[in-house]
Parts: structure tokens; sequence; C-alpha cells
């Protein structure tokens, strides 16, 4: 970077009065003895003076009375100025989600204690232990001590420690009209289906 | 602003009579519209009215009152930019060219007075035509002369982002008004 380049550079910290004592003193210098960068200084310089030396803009005289007026209906509906921006459902779906999930995590090493997996245990069905059933062997009416068994794991949730009876009802389904005296007035048709158990 | 955040409409008005004048000029300023200004200005004291409990004690009221006129002031350009195709360029221009408060001085003779017309006229569009980032920190600088770190806390940005745009602003100026204050040096 050139001599010619730093002082420009310093342009704006010298108007503004940032510079130290010692950048003064070199720009100033520098100055004095570079038409280019004195004439570009000027420039700047009366660019400046003119921007400050504007003239001040006047507002309403009625200003105060017409922003009190407005301000008081603004203040009556705040929402014309205080709207919440909508926010997308998606960010509340994931937080839950998200809250779900820690509250669970956090629930575990609980779930693990000895006195909840005690609770939990009390709960569980007793499966009874599958019970060795002696066959009868044809012809004799001897029953030995050493019976096969016929099981020796349950197999379905049921409880096969208790007999269990099953009474199936004939069904008897009859087709065609229904036999039942009709509740319908003399003359007036209707259809029923009748299934029995 | 203590007693207008306690609802006391006098000291509401007192505070706009004050401020009136620096808020007007910051939106003329930056829109180089005089015809704004007024509902502009009023829309910023409606804010400062609305938001009032939202006013932190022991800060500088200026500096809340031209964050305010700022962020509208930069709405306003925007709505401008996306209105811009709805006119054609000599409307637009007609419209940055809006005529300047003249305040003539009675002592000067009507060529100077017209030269200084000229030049002010030039200087608000040329103003108009920096980009609104460098803009706003111009205006809040050499117009309004804030320091610069209550630029930076009405803009919300560094010290020096906001020492950097000005001076690209200043740049961006002086070259566009150049040739006009060549024209005038020369005899």
């Amino acid at each position: 970077m050139n001599r010619c380049d730093q002082a420009r550079r310093l342009f704006g910290a010298y108007w503004d009065d940032e510079v130290t004592q010692a950048e003064r003193e070199w720009l100033e210098s520098h100055l004095s003895g570079c038409p280019s960068c004195r004439q570009q200084y000027e420039q700047f310089a009366r660019t400046l003076e003119t921007v400050g030396s504007l003239p001040r803009t006047d507002v309403a005289a009625d200003l105060p009375e017409r922003a009190l007026a407005a301000a008081r209906r603004a203040a009556a509906v705040p929402d014309r100025i205080a709207v919440a921006p909508a926010r997308p459902m998606w960010i509340q779906v994931t937080a839950t989600v998200a809250l779900l999930l820690v509250g669970l995590s956090g629930l575990l090493p609980w779930l693990e204690t000895p006195a909840v997996q005690s609770v939990f245990a009390r709960r569980e069905t007793r499966v009874a232990e599958p019970r060795y059933v002696a066959t009868a062997t044809s012809g004799t009416a001897h029953r030995s001590d050493h019976a096969r068994p016929v099981a020796t794991l349950a197999d379905s949730l049921f409880d096969h420690s208790e007999d269990v009876e099953f009474i199936l009802d004939p069904v008897v389904l009859h087709r065609g009209r229904a036999q039942t005296p009709s509740r319908l007035p003399k003359g007036v048709q209707g259809e029923q289906a009748v299934i029995s158990f | 602003m203590g007693r207008v955040a306690e609802d006391d409409e006098r000291a509401f008005t007192e505070l706009v009579r004050r401020f009136q004048g620096r808020v007007g000029n910051l939106i003329s300023r930056v829109l180089n519209d005089r015809e704004s200004v007024d509902d502009l200005a009023q829309e910023v004291f409606v804010r400062v009215f609305v938001h009032r409990r939202n006013y932190r004690r022991g800060s500088k009221f200026s500096t809340w009152v031209f964050t305010i006129a700022a962020n509208l002031a930069k709405n306003e350009i925007r709505r401008r930019v996306r209105r811009r195709n709805w006119f054609s360029l000599d409307a637009l221009t007609e419209v940055l060219s809006d005529s300047l408060p003249q305040l003539a001085d009675p002592t000067e003779s009507r060529e100077r007075g017209m030269e200084r017309e000229q030049l002010q006229g030039a200087v608000g569009r040329a103003i108009a035509t920096v980009p609104e980032k460098y803009r706003l920190a111009l205006v809040l600088r050499d117009i309004e002369g804030l320091a610069y770190e209550e630029i930076a806390e009405v803009l919300g940005l560094p010290g020096g982002t906001v020492r950097s745009r000005i001076n690209r602003a200043r740049g961006m100026l002086q070259r566009k008004l150049q040739p006009l204050l060549r024209k005038q040096d020369a005899p």
C-alpha cells in the first residue's frame, strides 16, 4: 500500500477526530506535500459538510396530538402491533416427543430397582407346572408308578392342572320362513331369519 | 419516559414534541421523501407508547427511539423496493427527487441560492442511492451526529462493523458527488 492509499484510509478517522497524535501529524505532513491527496480530502470534507448542513425536515405541528390519538387507538387494540408470530406445529410435536423420550429414559433406572421388579413379578400370570398323567395300559387295570409323561411343558396359557369341560348344545338351523308367529298386522308381509343356537 | 410508562399522556406529548424533529429528519434523509415523514414519525411515537413498558429505565431514550425509527425506515425502504415494479423509472426518479424544504437565506443572491438548492437536492438524492445498510449508519452519524457506540446500539451491530459501513457510505457518496463538486470548484 503506498503512502497515498494509507493517507486516504485515514480520512474518515481524521474527520471524526479519532486518529492518534502520530497519525494526525503524519497525515497533515503528507497532505501538505501531496496535491492529489489534498484535493481528495477537500472533496471528502465538502461532501460531509454538505451532508451535515442539509436543512432539517419540519414535521407537522400537530404531530404530538395526532400521535397521542393514534396511540390511544393502538393501545385499545394491542394486537395491532404485538402480533405473536404463528409457529409451525412440527416444533411443538417434536418438542413433546423429545420431552417424553427424556422422561422415559429418566425412568429406566427406577424401573430396574428391586422394589419395582417385585411389583411386576407379582402381577405375572403363574403357569402351573405340568402334571404327569399316567396312561392306562390296555387290558390291565394296573396303574404303573413309572407312568410315561405325556406332556412336560405347558403348550398354552390355559391352566392344564384343572379339568375343563366344554358342553356344546346342538345347533338347529331352520331354513325358510320364520316359524314364529308374526306380530305384523294382517295383510302386511315381512321377512325374518331366525338362527337358534 | 418514566412518566410515560405510567400512562401520563401529557408527558407523552411532551416527549413527542422534544424528539419529533430528530425522528422526522432521520426518516426524511433515509427515505428522501418529505411526504411520508409525518405518517412514519407518528408511527414511531405510537410504537413508543404501545411498548412503553418495555423501555429499560436508565438506558438512553434517544437510542431507543432511533432504533424504532431506523427499523421503520428500513421496513419502508423494503416495501418500496417491492413495489418498484409498479413504477416506471422516470416516476421513481421523480419520487426520489422530491423537493427538499428550502430555507433560503434572504441575504443570499438568487443565483447562489439556486446553486445551493441544487446541491442540496443532489446530495439528498445521492444519499438515497446509497444501499440501505450503509445509508442508515451514514445518516445517524453525519446528519444526526450520533456517536459510533450509540449507532452500534441502534443498529444492533458491533462497533467495527458500524465504522466500516460509515466509511464505505462516505466513499460512495463522495464518488457520486465528485462531478458536481468539481463543477462547483471550476471558475
